[in-house]
């Protein structure tokens, strides 16, 4: 009996969840991007700088970046 | 003992699920496309004395443009628009603006600088869209007198304005 008690609520507990974790999926629909499309909102919101960037580091560290680029070293590539 | 109290557990799970799944049907909402009528709609105006209603443009050929200010292929095609809306008779044709902006300050600010000879209502909470089911930003759909939709834009690209211009023109001169 108190095996089927616990059974009983293992499954409340996990239907809970997955409501839970249900409400937690959102679709952003096209005209909802308002606060999305905001420059600050972009993962990389410089894309000038971080391509800079991106080259200093491949220049000193003499690798490559996941961008690709070819050479490295003198950073005149 | 056990085995039955599962059974019984399991279908109640498959029960919440499939009560979980019919939701989420009923949230998407279907596209409107040609040959549909264009829902009714009375939005507050962004500037000046509202509301605007659709119904006051009956038998006028309606353009009706889902735009904001975040949307940048939006904002190219609104002086596209007001350049077309000067070339076409004003007893015919229309442009009704729905501007989607949370703040419509910014959809102000913009309008300020690009100033349009038509009307643009405000829909902060976005409920239209969804009455129409639009697909992408920029949305526009072509409206003949009797509100029905006679075609829908999706995008907007360069060139595009010749193709929207063809087709209302066809539908001006199409007179009743």
């Amino acid at each position: 009996m108190r095996r089927t008690m616990i059974v009983h609520i293992a499954c409340v507990m996990t239907l809970a969840a997955l409501l839970i974790g249900a409400s937690g999926c959102a679709v952003v629909k096209p005209w909802e991007r308002d606060t999305l499309a905001r420059k600050d909102m972009a993962l990389d919101s410089d894309p000038m700088r971080a391509t800079l960037q991106n080259h200093i580091r491949f220049s000193k560290e003499a690798s490559l970046p996941v961008g690709g680029g070819g050479g490295g070293g003198c950073g005149c590539n | 003992m056990e085995h039955r109290f599962l059974a019984v557990a399991l279908r109640r799970g498959l029960a919440t699920l499939s009560v979980l799944a019919l939701v989420c049907v009923g949230q998407i909402a279907l596209a409107l496309g040609s040959g549909d009528p264009a829902p009714a709609f009375k939005l507050p105006a962004l500037e000046g004395a509202g509301p605007i209603d659709l119904e006051q443009f009956r038998g006028k050929v309606v353009w009706l443009d889902f735009w904001a200010s975040w949307c940048p292929p939006c904002l190219q095609s609104l002086p596209e628009l007001e350049k077309m809306r000067q070339q076409m008779p004003a007893k015919d044709f229309q442009i009704v603006a729905i501007n989607l902006d949370q703040d419509p300050a910014k959809a102000l600010r913009f309008l300020k600088k690009n100033p349009v000879g038509y009307p643009s209502a405000s829909d902060r909470d976005g409920k239209l869209p969804g009455a129409f089911g639009l697909k992408t930003m920029p949305t526009s759909y072509l409206i003949d007198r009797d509100g029905t939709i006679k075609l829908v834009h999706e995008g907007f690209r360069e060139g595009d304005i010749k193709t929207i211009r063809s087709e209302i023109r066809k539908l001006v001169e199409a007179r009743p």
